[in-house]
């Protein structure tokens, strides 16, 4: 008798724990009734400014779908890469989140996306413009809503290039002006400040500078340029090194796309270039100084800047709510009054007419950035097709081994083989 | 009481079930893993020991993150150790502020593992950091810094040694230093080697320090690329899983080999109370 209730309490406890442990697992599986309180998770990456905006239009969709409750986290560009290959790993991915041009066909591969143009997470699209909506697709199948569009620019304390006599940038400007200019401003301040940040480990900017020799960074999920031409372009921007005009390496390394460690925030160099959705309303506030925006340099007499997809807005595959996702998602890029709330705070609306809306409303940076659009949007050429699975790797291994380079631990002809070797293994393997 | 296992095991049962499924389940998981290309999110498929031969023979990072790591271990592990027996000695000593100075030597442990040490040592170190000649003897000092843990252990083991023995060698007329060589060392060598084991594992496992200073990149020019941050990078900024979990296993094998080696050499130095020696 003793030993039967015993055994019973036993199994009753014992039960009791697992059901707690499977409860911690399962989350919840509630259906999807129309006037059901729903939940949603969407994670994005940005800075303190763009929050503050993305938070005033998100109260308005709960305000007009009040059985919708929307919960949101923002962390800084790798932080919020590192965190969601996590959460979608372990299961717990948001319902709908922000998703780079850079991997979204890393993640699309992998077939943790759910597609937009068909099925519960349709989004309506016929507002944005093809060109845009390619950088989401991937195989034929839309995977990512870009919300906007931005573009490389090269950006400048005008002030202190006034100061320093230094030549603004104007109409065709070649590399050497740029070089020239921003020898100036180093040899005016006696290299308190200097010129220009470190450009030469940035993946981006090195893009640039191949299309404006008629190459790529990929084609059809190859590498598309050689050993040579990194080289080529390390010998550039590392001669502006030695001669002062960037900054120096102790500084360049530690250049991670925060403005906490952005040279040019902390007024230890005055220019350098970047994207124009960087334009927030309080970018300058945050610098302490104003700036004027201009196209790349350029000496071929091509630009090589392109329209690129800001960002994009994704659904997470295992989503149990994913309508209320795609309305969202619908809100924020078609809605005349998201966009009027949001303005620039991504970059330039994708949908035309939101686009169109925005501009007058806009003051300081953003309607800077505005300006710049439309003054470059016709030179801008269409996105290359989303790059193959291990671009991402490829991008930080260009500017871990561009260290070699400034630190002067290899030659420059050395580093470019070590990348090359490096970047083929991300890619193919 | 013999025939009523029952409760025992109900008792036992939450350490169990944690056991099971927080830590040798797991372990399991990543040790099938670590055969296969697991990228996170695919199934994942079976690869036999290539990642191991990658590790060894196709992977120059590798190397250097076990270098770094080496180094690494070598100089804050004894660092912190001397540290530790250093301020553990001059605390062991009757007086008021004695309670102040423990707590105060203790905190830096205790926040140690924390991101608000890491970021402040980032701007304290601001130059040094990254400097590829200086950043790891920043993140050495950081580890230095936090001896508090084995700090208390220490003064814990010197209040152990019993006072005859100090009388008696100060009846036979022995200094300060050689009391400490000759009664001091020897009774707490128990303590040092048991703090000696728990350094040297802890050193090999340092990651938060590292992670915060560099950025997660482990740079300037990989100069303080530690093994588990690499591990942390090929696992979940390149998706590759199957490869960090093989880094794991061989962390795990090399840490138990150490830890073997340390005790053999024990037998040489440690010296515990009732030994026929």
């Amino acid at each position: 008798m003793q030993r039967a209730l015993q055994q019973r309490a036993l199994a009753a406890a014992l039960a009791a724990l697992l059901g707690f442990i499977s409860a911690c697992g399962s989350g919840t599986g509630d259906q999807n009734d129309a006037n059901k309180q729903v939940t949603i998770r969407f994670d994005w990456w940005g800075n303190a400014d763009r929050a503050e905006i993305t938070e005033k239009a998100i109260d308005l969709f709960e305000s007009k779908n009040p059985n919708i409750k929307v919960e949101t986290s923002f962390a800084e560009f790798n932080a919020y890469f590192q965190k969601l290959a996590t959460q979608i790993a372990g299961g717990g991915a948001p319902d709908m989140l922000q998703m780079d041009y850079r991997y979204v066909r890393e993640y699309a591969d992998r077939n943790v996306l759910a597609q937009l143009d068909s099925g519960a997470a349709k989004v309506d699209t016929s507002g944005v413009t093809q060109q845009l909506l390619s950088g989401g697709s991937v195989n034929g199948k839309l995977y990512g809503i870009p919300p906007t569009q931005n573009t490389q620019v090269f950006s400048y304390d005008f002030k202190q290039w006034e100061t320093s006599a230094a030549a603004a940038p104007k109409d065709g400007w070649s590399w050497n002006d740029l070089k020239a200019s921003a020898q100036k401003v180093t040899d005016s301040t006696q290299g308190k400040v200097k010129g220009l940040g470190d450009f030469g480990g940035i993946e981006d900017w090195f893009e640039v500078w191949l299309r404006q020799q008629g190459k790529n960074l990929y084609n059809e999920g190859k590498i598309a340029y050689t050993a040579a031409d990194v080289a080529k372009w390390w010998e550039m921007t590392d001669g502006m090194r030695r001669s002062g005009a960037v900054t120096q390496a102790e500084l360049t390394t530690k250049m991670d796309g925060s403005d906490a460690n952005n040279p040019v925030t902390q007024k230890l160099a005055s220019g350098g270039f970047g994207y124009d959705s960087g334009f927030t309303a309080k970018s300058w506030e945050i610098a302490g100084r104003e700036f004027k925006l201009s196209p790349f340099p350029s000496d071929t007499g091509k630009l090589g800047q392109y329209a690129k997809p800001a960002m994009m807005f994704s659904i997470s595959q295992r989503s149990e709510h994913k309508a209320e996702a795609a309305k969202l998602i619908n809100f924020l890029i078609n809605d005349p009054e998201a966009g009027k709330i949001l303005g620039m705070s991504r970059g330039l609306p994708a949908n035309a007419k939101v686009r169109d809306s925005v501009g007058g409303a806009l003051t300081g940076p953003p309607l800077v950035a505005f300006q710049f659009e439309q003054m470059v949007g016709p030179k801008l050429e269409p996105a290359p097709p989303p790059p193959p699975k291990g671009a991402g790797t490829v991008k930080s291994t260009f500017q871990r081994i561009y260290d070699d380079v400034i630190f002067q631990r290899s030659t420059i002809q050395a580093a470019a083989d070590k990348f090359m070797s490096e970047a083929q293994k991300a890619i193919t393997s | 009481m013999r025939e009523r296992p029952g409760w025992a095991y109900l008792f036992l049962s939450p350490w169990v079930l944690g056991v099971l499924l927080l830590t040798l389940g797991p372990m399991a998981a990543s040790l099938y893993l670590s055969f296969t290309d697991y990228d996170l999110f695919s199934t994942p498929n079976w690869v036999g020991l290539q990642n191991y031969r990658n590790l060894f023979t196709d992977d120059e990072r590798f190397l250097t993150s076990v270098w770094v790591t080496v180094k690494y271990v070598l100089l804050s592990t004894p660092l912190k150790l001397a540290a530790a027996l250093a301020v553990a000695v001059l605390l062991n000593r009757d007086s008021m502020a004695q309670g102040f100075y423990r707590s105060a030597f203790y905190a830096p442990s205790l926040l140690g593992a924390s991101v608000a040490v890491a970021l402040s040592w980032r701007v304290i170190f601001n130059a040094w950091v990254s400097n590829p000649s200086y950043s790891l003897l920043t993140l050495v000092a950081l580890a230095v810094w936090q001896f508090g843990a084995p700090m208390v252990i220490f003064l814990a083991g010197l209040k152990q040694i019993p006072q005859e023995l100090y009388d008696a060698s100060s009846v036979d007329g022995a200094g300060a230093w050689r009391t400490f060589r000759s009664v001091t060392l020897p009774m707490l060598s128990p303590v040092i080697f048991f703090n000696l084991v728990l350094e040297t594992i802890h050193a090999f496992q340092a990651f938060t320090g590292v992670f915060v200073i560099s950025g997660g990149r482990g740079g300037p020019i990989d100069s303080t690329l530690f093994y588990t941050l690499y591990l942390y990078q090929k696992g979940f900024t390149e998706f590759r899983m199957g490869y960090a979990s093989a880094m794991a296993w061989v962390l795990v094998l090399v840490v138990a080999l150490i830890t073997a080696v340390l005790f053999r050499t024990a037998r040489a130095w440690v010296f515990y109370i009732g030994d026929e020696r």
